[in-house]
């Protein structure tokens, strides 16, 4: 009888032993993989790289121009599978030419699959573009004031354009929400993007996504945006917010694979980065 | 039992030798700082020098100490005994309307040392200093500024009665050094916040601004007013400076670009400008409206240039001096 016991007991201990070993490995092959992204930004202008601080663009409209500097947000980024399933990458992104860690963004635990689009607001909609999001710089000091409506600048792109003088002018791109004459109605002038792109996101690999913005295409399509007449800074000009709103839809494309105009953007960017001078700090030199 | 009750006796008086005297503890007290509206929350506080209670009130103390010996040969020689020397509170801590280049004898004017705890850009004009610990070093060693001997400092606050003891409670030593020096003064600087002007009181709906001073915000604060905010904030930047660098086209062949300053009590604050030209907020108001010059180093954010400025009428001006003195603390 005794003996009989010790058999049934170990049969009881085996069996729930297999079904913890057996639960363990559904749970392990339920489990969906994740995987790492970066997404890397660029510019280009004139179907060539950008180059930060060269008068050698010519805009749709005919007017030279040079670009300085780009600061700008992107947010309520998703990937889109072939499922129709979403993943949220993040809530806000700033993208700032002066600060080159700001253009590469690092997400992780993306569930693996293949996705087939990417959906981005440019700018910041309603719900956050709210005045004090941000306390700290850089992002701070994109702040729109609250006489024009508040919140952020969607983006600030600053350069220079020739006037048929042949004078100088600073271009001032500054996009965020616009307002009648005597700003007592407001105008949302962020707008949504969505772009296919063919990722097939894997473990254990660096998924890049490469974000270009075509600098051309703020000027063109479907209106041809003339510096000289609707002028270089726009933040109280609603006509000229809503032609680079209408414009913006085909400003960004998105691709896993760098392309040649892409790879030659940012070897001149880190050939620049590297030949910029840095900060010359004071020296202590301490006894 | 008589050794025992000796040892009784003996006990609590060898207790009460051995315990250290209050004012010699190293218990210090965190700093707390403030956190006003519209202010960043990144600052600039090291990680090997946080604020404490101890360590501002020692630094205030040096900050504004004339009398120990180590200034002494400094004074004969004409140069400022300590910061305070210099930097005045009643002028937001910078030099007032005498502290110009020619009676500083330095490359620049002086910015005022009021909210620096979130400066992360770099100290200074050029903002080419890194650290508050480093620009007490600066200012020590600069032959233009205190010019001291840093170990002379070092040797004379050491003999001091009172200054090893603050030392302690600051820092757990008496053992002084001239980074501690450094490191006390820094957090002395950290602590000058100023965010209770008449503008941060309307701003916290507790009193109105007059009509010429509103309008004077709302030429502050658009680009076809005045332009102000792309390069000294105001609106959710309440530090009223990016303290990022910019060429703001004083002079045509000007190829430098300098810090924007803070216009918190910018009417405390003359002379003007990194080299003092303007000793008038109104000669700075005509100099934005009227006078900026072209060069291909000038900033693009000043728009307006191509018409000398941002033409502003004596109405418009009166109105713009009347919102930056709302930004006095007094």
């Amino acid at each position: 009888m005794y003996h009989c016991n010790r058999i049934i007991k170990k049969m009881k201990n085996r069996l729930v032993l297999s079904i913890l070993a057996i639960a363990m490995m559904s749970t392990s092959c339920t489990k969906p993989m994740n995987g790492n992204a970066e997404i890397r930004v660029g510019y280009t202008a004139n179907g060539q790289p950008l180059m930060l601080d060269s008068l050698c663009y010519t805009n749709e409209a005919g007017n030279r121009f040079m670009v300085n500097e780009i600061q700008w947000f992107i947010s309520k980024v998703a990937l889109i599978s072939e499922k129709g399933d979403e993943y949220s990458l993040g809530k806000v992104f700033y993208f700032d030419t002066n600060l080159p860690e700001t253009q590469i963004i690092a997400t992780s635990s993306i569930p693996c699959q293949k996705y087939t689009s990417m959906r981005f607001t440019f700018g910041l909609d309603q719900e956050d573009n709210v005045t004090g999001l941000f306390p700290d710089p850089p992002e701070n000091n994109m702040f729109w004031p609250d006489h024009l409506g508040g919140g952020y600048h969607y983006m600030k792109l600053n350069g220079w354009y020739l006037n048929p003088n042949d004078s100088l002018i600073p271009m001032n791109i500054h996009l965020g929400i616009g307002q009648n004459e005597d700003q007592s109605v407001f105008y949302q002038n962020y707008f949504t993007v969505e772009l296919p792109l063919d990722l097939n996101l894997e473990e254990g690999a660096t998924n890049v996504i490469h974000l270009n913005m075509n600098i051309d295409n703020w000027f063109r399509n479907p209106h041809t945006y003339d510096i000289n007449v609707l002028g270089g800074a726009i933040m109280q000009n609603q006509e000229a917010q809503q032609i680079l709103k209408e414009n913006g839809h085909d400003v960004f494309e998105v691709s896993t694979d760098e392309s040649q105009t892409l790879r030659i953007a940012r070897a001149i960017q880190d050939i620049c980065r590297k030949a910029s001078p840095k900060p010359h700090f004071f020296s202590l030199k301490k006894s | 039992m008589k050794k025992h009750l000796l040892l009784l006796l003996i006990l609590p008086l060898i207790l009460i030798a051995c315990h250290p005297n209050p004012d010699d503890l190293f218990n210090p007290t965190p700093y707390e700082l403030p956190s006003p509206l519209f202010f960043p929350h990144k600052n600039n506080i090291p990680a090997d020098n946080p604020m404490t209670e101890e360590g501002v009130e020692l630094g205030k103390l040096l900050f504004f100490d004339d009398t120990t010996r180590h200034c002494e040969e400094r004074q004969r020689r004409s140069n400022p005994s300590c910061c305070a020397s210099c930097h005045h509170p009643e002028h937001s801590f910078e030099g007032g309307p005498e502290a110009t280049l020619e009676n500083l004898g330095t490359e620049h004017t002086m910015l005022p040392l009021i909210n620096l705890v979130w400066n992360t850009t770099g100290l200074g004009w050029r903002s080419n200093v890194k650290t508050l610990e480093d620009m007490v070093y600066a200012a020590y060693t600069d032959p233009s500024e205190i010019n001291a001997d840093t170990t002379e400092v070092v040797r004379q606050l050491q003999q001091s009665a009172t200054y090893p003891k603050l030392f302690r409670k600051a820092f757990g030593t008496d053992k002084i050094n001239f980074v501690l020096v450094e490191k006390a003064i820094a957090q002395y600087v950290r602590s000058l916040v100023f965010a209770d002007s008449k503008f941060d009181r309307y701003l916290r709906g507790e009193e109105q601004l007059n009509q010429d001073e509103l309008n004077g915000y709302r030429l502050f604060i658009t680009e076809k007013g005045a332009d102000c905010f792309h390069c000294h904030g105001g609106g959710s930047n309440a530090l009223f400076t990016t303290n990022l660098r910019y060429n703001n086209g004083l002079d045509a062949e000007d190829h430098g670009t300098f810090k924007a300053p803070t216009l918190r009590n910018i009417a405390l604050t003359a002379p003007y400008m990194h080299d003092g030209r303007f000793s008038t907020l109104d000669e700075v108001i005509d100099f934005y409206s009227d006078s900026v010059q072209y060069s291909v180093f000038i900033s693009p954010l000043m728009h307006h240039v191509n018409q000398g400025g941002t033409r502003l009428t004596p109405e418009e001006k009166q109105q713009l001096k009347a919102f930056l003195n709302t930004l006095t603390q007094e």
